[in-house]
């Protein structure tokens, strides 16, 4: 008989045992779909743009900086820190993906404009996608004065790119940008008005507030070199950066290396004023932004 | 007789067993978790209302969890940051708390009683033991509200915070809990 009491206390024992696991099983509430956010640190990477826009409601205060080549005169220029070119940027974002911003450019006095928009995001869950796709179009009108253009419109340059990015690991992000720059008026005749450019660009996280960056941008056109108005051969260069970003509470800072003192995008895509790395035709620059909260984030109520 | 006292030993088996197994549970997974830590530079005070609780009246526990991406802060910076620097949520998605409990919960009554929970919370993947009162109030419509505060240091969840910002981050958090449940059929 006593058996029998044992069994049956047994089978009814792990009851309680049970209680707590249960009560997590009661609250698992399955597999989600989570979108993946912060891919990059800051909407650029180093002269790139990348997928991300800032926050909704949030104001962004962009400040870049390219100083003149390193191996420019070494010390009489001081490594090229006593020649700069900036663009001030201020750009705004409407929602969680429509973000607007203007900025100006010391390059050829430029003025500039751009909407950029999440399409596509990636996601990880039951409803996963690999990537996030962000479409950016920009214009620059050139306010130089000592160049001649006969109409406003010869003012007027284009770029149009498709950010396709992903978030690897918590570490490592990529992205490739399939991108169009059109020139209404090129500097040089033999310059095409219209260039393709595959831009492509990752960072590597160092720990939680420090990243490697890189980007290369090669142009899809043949010949390497342009023949100038005078039938003179003149060699370009594709866009190649390295940099760290560096994040401190409300700002990043990115310092990087990069052979185009350009700042604006036609230029440093598919400008003929990129330095050659191998000859130490490169230039440090640096990009801070800053960020205003202009519309509080929605909350949960209290 | 010694057959009888057998099948009542069954029959009180069976009772409590099948009391254990349709135990009263109750759940939510809409409570609030606010935190607030402020220093001369910053208050940092976010919310989330998708926190998910059961309280098993029978076996005096409570369990407790919540995705650290739902919460929400006053600017969306910050929550970047806490997501990608601090609670590092893509490794440690959740905060987790399991507890037990003494005290016996009148289902019978409106009036607020007092229970103290004792567990284990597991954040930013550290587990550490926590000790909180909580006041429960049993309302008329059978639903029960749950209200808890206590308080956390990041530190003691091993959240490393780097020495330029030590004077915007609290050293220690209040926390309140906040949750309406339903009885589980």
């Amino acid at each position: 008989m006593r058996y029998v009491y044992k069994a049956l206390l047994a089978l009814f024992i792990p009851f309680t045992g049970m209680a707590q696991d249960d009560l997590m099983d009661l609250l698992d509430e399955g597999e989600t779909t989570e979108v993946v956010d912060a891919t990059f640190k800051g909407t650029r990477l180093i002269n790139m743009q990348t997928n991300e826009t800032p926050a909704p409601g949030v104001l962004q205060f962009m400040f870049l900086h390219r100083f003149g080549a390193i191996n420019d005169d070494f010390l009489y220029n001081f490594f090229g820190l006593d020649n700069a070119i900036v663009r001030l940027g201020l750009d705004y974002a409407f929602n969680d993906w429509l973000n607007v911003g203007i900025g100006r450019s010391s390059n050829n006095k430029t003025t500039d404009g751009f909407v950029k928009a999440k399409l596509l995001r990636q996601k990880r869950g039951t409803d996963a996608f690999p990537v996030s796709v962000t479409w950016y179009s920009a214009g620059f009108l050139s306010m130089d004065r000592n160049r001649n253009f006969d109409l406003t419109s010869d003012r007027l340059t284009y770029v149009h790119q498709l950010i396709i990015a992903r978030k690897m690991n918590k570490s490592i992000s990529l992205m490739l940008t399939p991108s169009v720059v059109h020139f209404n008026l090129t500097r040089e005749a033999a310059q095409p008005n219209t260039v393709g450019v595959l831009a492509m660009g990752g960072r590597f996280k160092i720990n939680q507030r420090i990243a490697i960056t890189a980007e290369y941008a090669p142009q899809l056109v043949n010949p390497n070199f342009r023949t100038g108005s005078e039938g003179q051969r003149i060699d370009y260069q594709n866009g190649l950066s390295i940099g760290v970003d560096i994040e401190t509470g409300g700002h990043v800072f990115q310092l990087h290396l990069t052979n185009s003192r350009s700042i604006i995008d036609p230029d440093w895509m598919a400008g003929a004023a990129t330095g050659n790395w191998l000859d130490g035709d490169i230039y440090f620059g640096f990009n801070i932004s800053r960020v205003f909260t202009v519309k509080e984030p929605k909350r949960p109520e209290d | 007789m010694k057959r009888q006292s057998f099948m009542w030993t069954i029959m009180l088996y069976l009772f409590i067993g099948a009391g254990t197994l349709f135990a009263q549970k109750y759940i939510t997974r809409e409570a609030t978790i606010a935190f607030y830590g402020e220093t001369a530079l910053e208050t940092i005070d976010p919310i989330s209302n998708q926190g998910s609780s059961v309280i098993d009246i029978e076996n005096k526990a409570l369990a407790y969890q919540v995705q650290m991406k739902s919460f929400r802060f006053r600017k969306a910076l910050m929550e970047e940051h806490f997501n990608e620097n601090y609670v590092e949520s893509e490794t440690y998605p959740k905060a987790v708390f399991r507890g037990q409990f003494t005290e016996d919960i009148d289902l019978n009554t409106t009036a607020e009683q007092t229970i103290t929970v004792k567990g284990n919370m597991n954040l930013h993947g550290v587990d550490r033991a926590l000790e909180t009162t909580c006041v429960i109030k049993v309302n008329e419509d059978g639903t029960l509200e749950l209200k808890s505060e206590f308080q956390l240091k990041p530190k003691d969840f091993d959240i490393h915070i780097p020495s330029a910002v030590r004077n915007k981050i609290a050293e220690t958090f209040d926390v309140t809990v906040k949750g309406t449940y339903k009885p589980v059929n």
